[in-house]
């Protein structure tokens, strides 16, 4: 079973997309922010396959901060460097998806098209 | 002759020349001077005709400047001049230095052959000599044969040096008359210049200025292009000024014109079209241009531009006038410095600005976007899965409910934006509002301890024009800011500002406080450090209620010290307006002793109105009217209107508020209450509350 780590904190969309990964068969486990999610990596890391972040939330110390999903994907990059991240934003912004490439990130998904996420996550794993 | 009657003419002759010399001594005005000489002359010698000459500037003609009568003004008009050491008698004796006589008498008989003088038949000439120089000559001409003897020639030239004195006494005079008009033109214009700051303003009226106060025929104003390639004209006088800025006329910098050479020389140029170098005016706007001169504007050693001075005269400047003219220009470089100064100020403010407006649209949409997907993505994700299970037949009721919260979730927040943007109701119109009342009833609605609230009203700072409903919320939006900032306390002043009718209220806070960049963006919508529950609408409504209002709100913020918002509002006023009673002679009024239950006290104390203020429920007195503060400290509403309804007093009551809502009126008037409304803050609004 392929495992997600969603980590988002808007709490309804964290639930909805949870949801729809369940239905596509995957195993998800969520966060809210970058400490949590992290530590929820660490926790799982033998199990988690693919990481879906938001952009925009609360950063390790807490506070909100525009682009601290980029911080995440780092942190989570030196836990693991194969694993695949996909950056999930409300923005539609090519330096941040430049700048989510160049810290290792597999995709930059635009919320409003993840009908396609399901479809993304399968391709990126081959599953 | 005998020698006596010889002796008796020559004695006349100087008594006449010494009368003439005191006259014409007396006169400092050249022209008057030279045409009242020869009248003068004439008069006292009884002489047919008197002539001055004055030597060109080349010194190579006698040039005629006055002569008696009609035969006089013919022969200036004529441009009447003889060549000097030619045959003429004025010619020679300007060459020799000499006073010379013709006679036509005798064997050696002179012919007279001037047309305009046909009845002479004796002249004499006489050099006008200033120290070393001869500046030119006299002619006296007689219709009496041998009217001159050569020992006459003394008494006359005694006479001429008079003149020629009195010629460089009044040329000497005009000199310092003309430089004292020129000196104070230099400082009207340096005066007047000086003050005016806008750059176009500025280069029109000084043109206006220069042509006023010295009389010329035309200035312009050229100033040099960024590339410092060329002099452009940026002004110019009357309409040939007008037309030559509109035709873009511009000079190259470099020797081929009078405005190119002065600027690249960086000294001032004159040309004069007089004698036999005349040169040659082309423009076809300037037509009747006789002298030019061309002074640069030179500030901190840079040349900005130049300005053309032009005259209909001959000879209109000389080299002493560029000093006087050179003060004038100087003053006008600074005025060109200032004024560009403040207009690159000015373009570097607007730069700024659009920079600013630019940044805060950005964040601003920025934000809204992030906002807006967030919370619609939830409903769209879930109508899509829905849509899915749907159509599988995969249907788990459950999941479903879950489903279904989630989109009702989602179309609440979206829905909260819009009250909170927009709020509940707006009044008519602004109103004189007691402050104190409406912090009071901001403070009520957000829970916000009365403890944590230190409040000093400025007794002239009392009142503001204001909707009270959509100041209470823009209060209470920055009051809720401070709690969740941890504030302990929140101190609210209000006092007059130095600008007339302002005052200033500021909210401060001891809160967590912000940091320079969050500050920036605290007037984006959607904008919230606090998480996703937080919209970031409070400080951007707070904007525009006051801005509504013809206010402004600024916001001074430093991370761990707290916020302080300054709300700055027209200034309101209590009026005394005395107030007319209806039909209620009793009122109670269940409130706290608060600053409204004050007001309306004293607004009542002259009227036929027995108030009584109280907050014993259990001692309510009988009245006409029951008026109910929706705000009240000591008790519970709730509690407040259960007493009223239960006693049957509802149909009397009245509930008061600072910000009304349409839902709790509606709440209020099914429990049967009389009416609620807004808080009278003046007589006239408590005399319409009583009717």
């Amino acid at each position: 079973m392929t495992t997600v780590l969603l980590v988002d904190d808007e709490k309804l969309i964290l639930r909805s997309l949870e949801k729809t990964l369940l239905r596509a068969g995957f195993d998800v486990v969520t966060a809210s922010d970058c400490k949590s999610g992290s530590e929820t990596f660490a926790q799982n890391s033998g199990s988690i396959d693919i990481a879906v972040l938001d952009l925009n939330m609360p950063s390790f110390d807490g506070m909100p901060k525009t682009g601290a999903g980029l911080d995440l994907l780092a942190n989570l990059k030196e836990q693991k460097s194969s694993l695949p991240v996909v950056i999930l934003t409300a923005y539609d912004e090519v330096t941040k998806a430049k700048d989510a490439v160049a810290g290792g990130a597999s995709a930059f998904f635009v919320k409003g098209r993840e009908q396609g996420l399901v479809e993304l996550i399968e391709k990126i794993l081959n599953v | 002759m005998t020698n006596n009657t010889h002796s008796e003419r020559h004695v006349t002759l100087l008594k006449a020349a010494a009368r003439a010399a005191k006259n014409f001594t007396t006169i400092l005005d050249p022209y008057e001077l030279l045409q009242r000489t020869v009248d003068i002359i004439c008069d006292e010698f009884g002489f047919y005709y008197a002539g001055v000459f004055f030597l060109d500037d080349a010194k190579q003609y006698a040039v005629l400047k006055a002569g008696r009568g009609a035969p006089g003004r013919e022969m200036i008009n004529a441009g009447h001049k003889l060549a000097v050491g030619g045959n003429s008698m004025i010619g020679a004796s300007i060459a020799n230095r000499q006073g010379r006589i013709a006679l036509d008498v005798g064997t050696e008989a002179v012919f007279f052959e001037n047309p305009h003088l046909p009845n002479t038949r004796s002249e004499m000439a006489l050099p006008l000599i200033v120290g070393e120089d001869v500046i030119g000559a006299l002619t006296v001409q007689s219709t009496e044969e041998a009217a001159f003897h050569d020992d006459d020639i003394a008494a006359l030239q005694t006479m001429a040096d008079q003149l020629a004195i009195a010629v460089q006494n009044s040329n000497l005079h005009r000199q310092a008359e003309r430089r004292s008009r020129l000196l104070k033109a230099a400082n009207r214009v340096g005066r007047e210049v000086t003050s005016i700051l806008d750059l176009e303003q500025l280069l029109t009226q000084t043109v206006n200025i220069i042509c006023e106060s010295y009389g010329l025929y035309y200035a312009g104003i050229f100033l040099v292009d960024r590339a410092g390639e060329y002099a452009v004209l940026r002004s110019g006088y009357g309409k040939a000024g007008r037309a030559m800025v509109a035709d873009g006329h511009k000079l190259k910098i470099g020797t081929e014109s009078m405005i190119g050479a002065c600027i690249a020389m960086s000294e001032a140029r004159i040309a004069l079209d007089v004698g036999e170098e005349r040169v040659h005016f082309k423009n076809p706007h300037l037509p009747h241009t006789r002298s030019e001169m061309a002074l640069p504007l030179i500030y901190g050693g840079k040349v900005l531009g130049a300005v053309t001075i032009q005259s209909s005269e001959e000879r209109a400047f000389s080299e002493d006038d560029i000093t006087t003219l050179l003060t004038m220009a100087e003053h006008l470089a600074v005025a060109i410095n200032n004024a560009r100064l403040i207009e690159e100020l000015k373009e570097a403010h607007d730069e700024i600005l659009r920079n600013k407006v630019f940044e805060a649209l950005t964040t601003a949409s920025t934000e809204a976007i992030h906002w807006i997907g967030n919370k619609t993505l939830p409903i769209s994700l879930t109508v899509a899965r829905l849509r899915e299970e749907i159509a599988t037949g995969d249907l788990d009721v459950a999941s479903l409910q879950e489903d279904l919260e989630m989109i009702a979730e989602s179309a609440t927040q979206i829905i909260q934006v819009k009250e909170q943007l927009i709020g509940a109701v707006r009044e008519q119109r602004p109103r004189s509002v007691l402050l104190a009342d409406v912090l009071k009833t901001a403070a009520h609605q957000r829970q916000f301890s009365d403890e944590a609230l230190k409040v000093n009203i400025d007794s002239a700072a009392a009142y503001v024009i204001a909707d009270s409903t959509q100041l209470a919320r823009a209060i209470g939006n920055i009051l809720q800011n401070a709690a969740e900032a941890g504030a302990k306390s929140v101190k609210v002043t209000s006092r007059l500002t130095e600008e007339r009718g302002v005052l200033e209220i500021d909210i401060e806070d001891d809160g967590s406080g912000m940091e320079e960049n969050v500050m920036q963006k605290a007037w984006s919508p959607f904008f919230s450090t606090r998480g996703v529950d937080h919209h970031g609408l409070g400080l951007p409504a707070a904007m525009h209620v006051v801005s509504q209002a013809q206010g402004r709100i600024a916001l001074v913020s430093e991370k761990g010290k707290g916020t302080t918002v300054a709300m700055f509002l027209p200034r309101g006023y209590s009026n005394n307006e005395p107030v007319e009673t209806g039909d209620a002679k009793t009122v109670v009024l269940i409130d706290d002793n608060d600053d409204w239950a004050n007001l309306l006290a004293n607004l009542l104390k002259d009227s036929n109105v027995k108030l009584t203020q109280t907050t014993d429920l259990k001692n309510l007195p009988a009245a006409d009217l029951i008026l109910v503060d929706e705000h009240i400290t000591a008790l519970s509403l709730t509690d407040v209107l259960s007493v009223i309804s239960s006693a049957g007093l509802a149909s009397k009551t009245v509930i008061l508020t600072a910000a009304i809502n349409p839902e709790r009126v509606t709440q209020f008037l099914r429990g049967g209450m009389k009416d609620v409304t807004v808080k009278p803050y003046t007589g006239g609004e408590v005399s319409e509350l009583l009717k």
